[in-house]
């Protein structure tokens, strides 16, 4: 082999060396791309054309009792703009015309943001600004038409309620990022929000799921709906009857209870004043229950109040369940009571004597003395505070959570004198929720059974419905004894003709109840009651406080008390009894 | 897909069979058929032509069907829009406050206590639940 052939060959060589070298060089790079980082770059490229989303699930609707919508769901755009891209798709001297007849075209449409305001957003270099929203479905439709360059519209879902502030504080209000805030909105916000689904599918260049390619779906639960023991008709009656009234009376505020009397439902339940969900922001500053809550709470479950002499009836219940009085039982009334046990006299309203009375009358005249003679000298501490807590005070009924449960001291607590029961005895020293007075009263319409209260009626889980069924909560005092003391709140309200209107009975207690340190005409008026007597359907109690025009229960919430009362005879056809 | 048949038994003793055999060996059989290079070509590139024909016929249809559910979503999504506002609009003039304002603008007012006289019946059986239907 010559030399020269052997240069060559050694050339051969190595350009073929060369040649492998690279080759293995590439295998390599091959192996590292397609093997060690196969996962990552399938990541990466499935983002690209892969994209979950999460499938809303639509909120229940909530009803009333008969089948009117008290909170829906609709869908309103925001409006979104892109001021990079317009920068970008822009340029030269046409950018600042084309920037002004877009900013006139959107102010046309969306007159309350100004064309100077949207130039200054035009100018803000953000990829997105959200401008206006949620805009009316005629302005969407407007947007839509004039198909304006870099303008986008987001839908999105928004809970409303068609009758705007009716009943409100049972109803609460949703937020966005929170769910549902206050009342049945946020007690049954699980079961109303349902379960959201997502759907992972290939993509178009506009995000559109493609029908080819891998796709995955897990469907969306959609909401309960829930239907409410409440009637529209008659909370809408309640409601303006009471604002009404707090206006007139120049009272701070006021609640309404209305409650089945033989189930337990409650009916209606209104507060003044009270807010629009649809606009729950604009009630923030407000506040109800006598200043001391934002109005946002329902005040026949949080606003815990004195209640006077309306507490007079349970004092009355213990003793007669007892047989220890009977509706006869006399005694004398010189306007005041003093005790041997250093317990501070009791006196009457405005030191009034009344003589010998029954215990009738000592309903009649919402007698201090007497109510106090019964507790302290009949019925001592050992056989009153167990009626108390069988009636429920001192305990959240369970309707909503969070509920104020009320406190009273007994001897068990820290502090408690004998004064403490004599004035529990007429509803001072005591702290009830205007719905456990309303139970209270219940029982005796009930003939001694306390039933427990509801306000969901059913539940429409997707087709799995459950319906609320009336319960037993206990039997607080005998039959007997509710039929008696259901005959003197009858003698009540026949002797004080603050209630009373032709063709039904009623059997109401009027309550004025003065706080101490706290002027005697700063008062929380109240009334509660029932009827038809003879069979009582409906349990109404009024609660007005701080009233000014007049202070008094009977004079105060007494009418308010009749117009609902009729109102209701009258709506639900009840039969007359008189 | 196809076979290449080859026949070298004959081809050592008769020279004549030889270019024949030759001419044969060139000769593709797929599918059974007799079938020159050409022919094999242009056949295989009219497949493969048939093929993405139908391939993309295929894709078309889908792209299409997927426009269409697209747009069917789109109006789904519409639609269910409307029926949202429908039943707030309804439920809206459904609602008490509602239909008092429009009572109020008809001029009637409110029936109360002091504004309604009852009349009572002196010893009429009241009715109980089974007797309010009229009954001759």
């Amino acid at each position: 082999m010559s030399a020269e052939l052997q240069r060559a060959r050694n050339r051969q060589m190595i350009v073929f060396l060369l040649v492998c070298t690279a080759m293995l060089i590439l295998l390599g790079r091959l192996y590292y791309w397609q093997v060690v980082r196969s996962s990552y770059l399938s990541q990466l490229a499935n983002d690209e054309h892969i994209q979950s989303q999460v499938v809303n699930a639509p909120r229940g609707y909530i009803y009333d009792i008969q089948g009117h919508v008290l909170a829906t769901n609709v869908v309103r755009d925001d409006v979104y703009i892109a001021p990079i891209q317009f920068a970008t798709d822009y340029t030269g001297d046409n950018a600042q015309t084309e920037l002004a007849l877009l900013c006139s075209k959107l102010h046309q449409v969306l007159p309350q943001l100004s064309q100077d305001r949207l130039k200054q957003l035009f100018d803000s270099h953000q990829a997105s600004v959200r401008i206006a929203g949620p805009i009316e479905p005629t302005q969407s439709q407007q947007l839509r038409a004039l198909q304006l360059p870099d303008t986008f519209l987001e839908p999105r879902t928004l809970r409303v309620y068609p009758d705007g502030d009716l009943a409100s504080q049972v109803l609460g209000y949703v937020q966005e990022d929170q769910g549902g805030v206050y009342g049945i909105e946020q007690k049954y916000n699980t079961l109303l929000a349902g379960k959201p689904g997502s759907l992972t599918a290939e993509t178009d260049l506009m995000g559109n799921p493609l029908t080819v390619g891998v796709s995955s779906q897990q469907q969306a639960v959609p909401g309960a709906n829930l239907t409410l023991t409440i009637d529209s008709n008659i909370q809408y009656l309640v409601q303006s009857e009471l604002t009404a009234a707090v206006k007139n009376l120049k009272a701070q505020s006021g609640t309404v209870v209305i409650l089945n009397a033989r189930t337990g439902a409650v009916v209606a339940m209104a507060g003044a004043p009270s807010f629009d969900p649809n606009n729950y922001g604009a009630a923030s500053d407000q506040k109800g229950c006598l200043g001391t809550e934002d109005v946002y709470f329902n005040p026949a479950l949080f606003c815990a109040y004195e209640p006077g002499s309306i507490m007079k009836s349970v004092t009355m219940a213990a003793a007669l369940d007892q047989g220890l009085i009977t509706p006869n039982t006399s005694f004398y009334d010189p306007g005041y009571l003093n005790f041997t046990d250093g317990t501070p006299t009791v006196t009457n309203w405005a030191n009034e004597g009344y003589g010998t009375e029954t215990m009738t009358q000592v309903l009649e005249h919402s007698a201090n003395v007497g109510a106090a003679y019964v507790a302290h000298n009949i019925l001592q501490a050992n056989r009153f505070y167990p009626y108390l807590q069988r009636f429920g005070f001192g305990k959240s009924t369970g309707l909503e959570d969070p509920e104020a449960a009320g406190t009273y001291r007994d001897p068990l607590s820290a502090n408690w004198t004998p004064s403490d029961l004599t004035r529990q005895s007429f509803g001072q020293s005591i702290l009830v929720t205007p719905l456990q007075m309303a139970m209270a009263y219940q029982t005796i319409a009930n003939d001694g059974v306390m039933m427990q209260p509801y306000l969901v009626a059913s539940v429409n889980n997707n087709g799995h419905i459950t319906t609320t069924q009336p319960q037993v909560k206990r039997r607080v005092i005998s039959a007997s004894a509710a039929e008696l003391l259901k005959g003197m709140l009858v003698s009540a309200a026949n002797f004080n003709k603050q209630a009373t209107f032709p063709g039904y009975s009623v059997a109401v207690k009027t309550g004025t109840a003065t706080t101490q340190g706290i002027s005697d005409d700063q008062t929380v008026a109240s009334m509660a009651g029932f009827l038809p007597a003879s069979n009582p359907q409906y349990v109404v109690l009024v609660k007005l406080d701080r009233p000014q025009a007049t202070i008094f229960g009977g004079t105060a919430a007494g009418p308010l008390w009749k117009t609902i009362a009729q109102q209701l005879m009258w709506h639900y056809n009840v039969t007359p009894d008189q | 897909m196809y076979d290449l048949k080859e026949r070298e038994d004959t081809a050592q003793s008769v020279p004549r069979r030889t270019r024949l055999v030759a001419r044969r060996r060139r000769q593709l059989y797929p599918f059974f058929f007799h079938m020159g290079p050409v022919a094999l070509c242009i056949t295989s590139v009219l497949l493969i032509g048939l093929m993405a024909v139908l391939y993309l016929s295929q894709v078309s249809q889908a792209v299409s069907a997927n426009q269409q559910l697209q747009a069917i979503n789109a109006q789904q999504a519409a639609q269910k829009r409307q029926n949202q506002d429908l039943v707030n609009i309804i439920a809206q003039e459904q609602s008490p406050a509602y239909i008092a304002a429009g009572a109020h603008k008809l001029g009637l007012v409110p029936a109360g206590p002091d504004s309604v006289q009852v009349l009572v019946v002196k010893h009429l059986l009241p009715f109980t639940n089974n007797e309010q239907g009229f009954q001759p």
